[in-house]
């Protein structure tokens, strides 16, 4: 498991995962915005949509910072 | 003079990945048991109750992040505030996590075989309780032997699971948004189904159940390797991957198009799929029987995911007794329980003797809970006196109540280390702090921390408030660790009230230099001497 979590095939894994992420939450925050605008009964999924795309930067940060060192 | 013998150490085996698992096992599955019960209570609120318990959650969890990073210790929060706060309220804490990790080893074990009885009727809790209950204890005791037998064995089933539990309900949430959510549905059902405050509230102490866990990653720190830089970077994407897994599940309850009818309720009546989840029949396995509404894949899940709730669960349990062993390990070597519970087994250097006790304990409490249903004359009896609440439910009420108790000295904990221990390097610090001079030393002060300590005491109050029994076997609970720490420490002869002595300078670079964070010590020690400088005083370290 070790082995695999340090291969390039697990560190794209994460970067694939990480981009769906991003644009999943995208997709989230638009759709919810169209439908409840400033409605505050929309606010849970904007969180959703925000926390999405966060989880999908950290995962392209750890891919950025894992080619730059790659012992990391 | 002769050197005592060395006492031999937990060793540090878990890997940055490892840490990550120990905490999303714990997590991960919590949903599994509290998406039905929530979306029961809280109705069309549900993704309501779940944000505010997330938000206060992610306070929680950077809480966690900064103090086992700054700390990288066994004992998680009992240490923490045991630190800040003293002897007697680090017991408190710690006594409070005990409950919770020990309802945890059953609570987990008992939704385990659940899930596991959609594929084997066999098990089904209502048609054969005796099969049920024999098969939850061997559970346990199973447990209890591969964490005896090593945390790199334990760890790496962890690991694996996980892995795949965060694969597949990646996949969940995918497809559920992708083909089956309709913001319009949400908030139809918003509207339409808003609860009442009781039941709001209800739903919302409900709710941080499935947000209790990130004890176990600070846990781990104390066997996590280089755990200043792995224990933020692993807690980070923990805490996101949480909120998103319970915020995903709640709103697509609320907002999901299924691809296959609803069934009617007992009475002939139409339900929405929020109440087909949360009734009495799918509540306890409700995340598998969502996902297999999910239009496409829906038909793939229905085979699998009671199977991965199930994994999910035991390595909940698992947790449980990795944490409540590591707790009473540390707790121990604060003088706040006695010895024995700090043994390591000297083959395999895990805590053993904590391992056993604690799952002695969770046998204890699945013989409570199974009681009603093994002998209906029991049954009765239970019914009388828990006015009506069976006795999971009553164990699910404890577990709330430990939670937020033990949260909420954290809070306290961390305000008090942020002023009192200036000098210890923090690699990571929650974010929003307002800086002062204390003593002539520049502090900050961590505004996020109020906030949570607002939430968790709220969530205290709600579960006091709507729990009938919690709120008086809850206190109970800790009025009688309190008196048995009383009388365990005026038989020591240590100070009852107050603390004892602790080199906390001294222990702090032993604990840096044991975790190979060399610069985070040398750092520690010219912060030290930086500080005595200023205020006067000389230092220990």
């Amino acid at each position: 498991m070790n082995n695999f979590v340090r291969s390039e095939t697990y560190a794209r894994a994460r970067l694939v995962s990480g981009t769906i992420m991003i644009v999943l939450g995208a997709m989230l925050l638009v759709g919810m915005f169209r439908q409840a605008g400033f409605d505050w009964k929309g606010l849970p999924g904007y969180v959703l949509g925000l926390a999405l795309i966060g989880l999908g930067i950290v995962r392209y940060r750890e891919y950025v910072l894992r080619k730059k060192r790659p012992s990391s | 003079m002769k050197n005592a013998p060395e006492q031999p150490s937990l060793r540090r085996a878990v890997t940055p990945w490892g840490s990550f698992a120990w905490g999303y096992s714990d997590v991960g599955a919590d949903i599994f048991v509290g998406l039905g019960l929530v979306l029961g209570a809280a109705a069309g609120a549900s993704n309501i109750a779940f944000l505010f318990a997330g938000l206060v959650y992610v306070c929680v969890g950077l809480a966690y992040t900064e103090l086992a990073a700054a700390y990288p210790v066994a004992g998680g929060g009992q240490y923490f505030v045991l630190r800040g706060l003293g002897d007697i309220f680090g017991f408190i804490a710690g006594w409070a996590v005990l409950l919770d990790f020990t309802i945890d080893i059953v609570l987990f074990a008992w939704s385990c075989i659940d899930y596991l009885s959609k594929l084997m009727p066999v098990l089904a809790f209502t048609i054969h309780p005796w099969t049920h209950f024999a098969v939850v204890f061997l559970v346990i005791a199973g447990l209890a032997v591969l964490n005896v037998i090593g945390v790199r064995e334990s760890s790496a089933f962890n690991e694996i699971v996980s892995g795949l539990d965060v694969v597949s309900e990646t996949a969940i949430l995918f497809f559920g948004f992708l083909f089956a959510f309709r913001p319009e549905i949400l908030l139809h059902t918003m509207s339409l189904n808003w609860p009442t405050t009781f039941n709001l509230m209800n739903g919302t102490s409900l709710a941080i159940i499935s947000f209790v866990g990130l004890e176990s990653i600070s846990q781990a720190a104390q066997e996590t390797q280089r755990p200043a830089s792995v224990i933020p970077r692993t807690s980070i994407s923990l805490i996101l991957t949480i909120l998103i897994f319970a915020l995903s599940y709640s709103n697509l309850a609320l907002g999901m198009q299924p691809w296959t009818p609803i069934p009617v309720d007992a009475h002939g009546h139409a339900q929405a799929l929020w109440q087909y989840l949360g009734n009495e029949e799918n509540n306890g396995s409700a995340v598998s029987v969502l996902a297999s509404l999910i239009p496409y894949y829906g038909a793939l899940a229905a085979l699998y995911v009671p199977l991965l709730g199930a994994i999910l669960l035991l390595i909940s349990s698992n947790s449980g007794v990795f944490g409540s062993s590591r707790i009473a390990y540390a707790m121990s070597q604060s003088q706040l329980l006695p010895s024995i519970f700090q043994r390591v087994h000297k083959k395999f250097r895990t805590p053993a003797v904590s391992i056993f006790v604690f799952c002695g304990f969770a046998i204890v409490e699945l013989v409570f809970a199974a009681l009603p249903s093994l002998s209906h004359s029991l049954n009765a009896i239970y019914a009388h006196a828990f006015r009506g609440e069976d006795g999971i439910t009553f164990l699910g009420d404890l577990y709330a109540f430990g939670a937020a108790t033990s949260y909420s000295f954290v809070f306290v904990a961390l305000v008090a280390l942020r002023i009192r221990e200036p000098e210890s390097p923090r690699r990571f610090k929650m974010p929003f702090n307002i800086p002062f001079t204390y003593k002539g030393v520049r502090v900050e002060f961590p505004v996020v921390a109020v906030i949570g300590f607002l939430g968790i005491t709220s969530i205290l109050a709600f579960t006091m408030i709507t729990h009938l029994i919690g709120r008086i076997a809850g206190p109970s609970w800790i009025l009688l660790g309190l008196l048995a720490y009383l009388i365990y420490r005026k038989r020591k002869g240590l100070p009852v009230f107050r603390s004892k002595a602790h080199a906390w300078r001294k222990q702090q670079v032993q604990i840096l230099r044991d975790a190979g964070e060399l610069e985070m010590m040398d750092e520690y020690i010219a912060n030290i001497k930086a500080t005595d400088a200023l205020r006067g005083t000389k230092g220990s370290a």
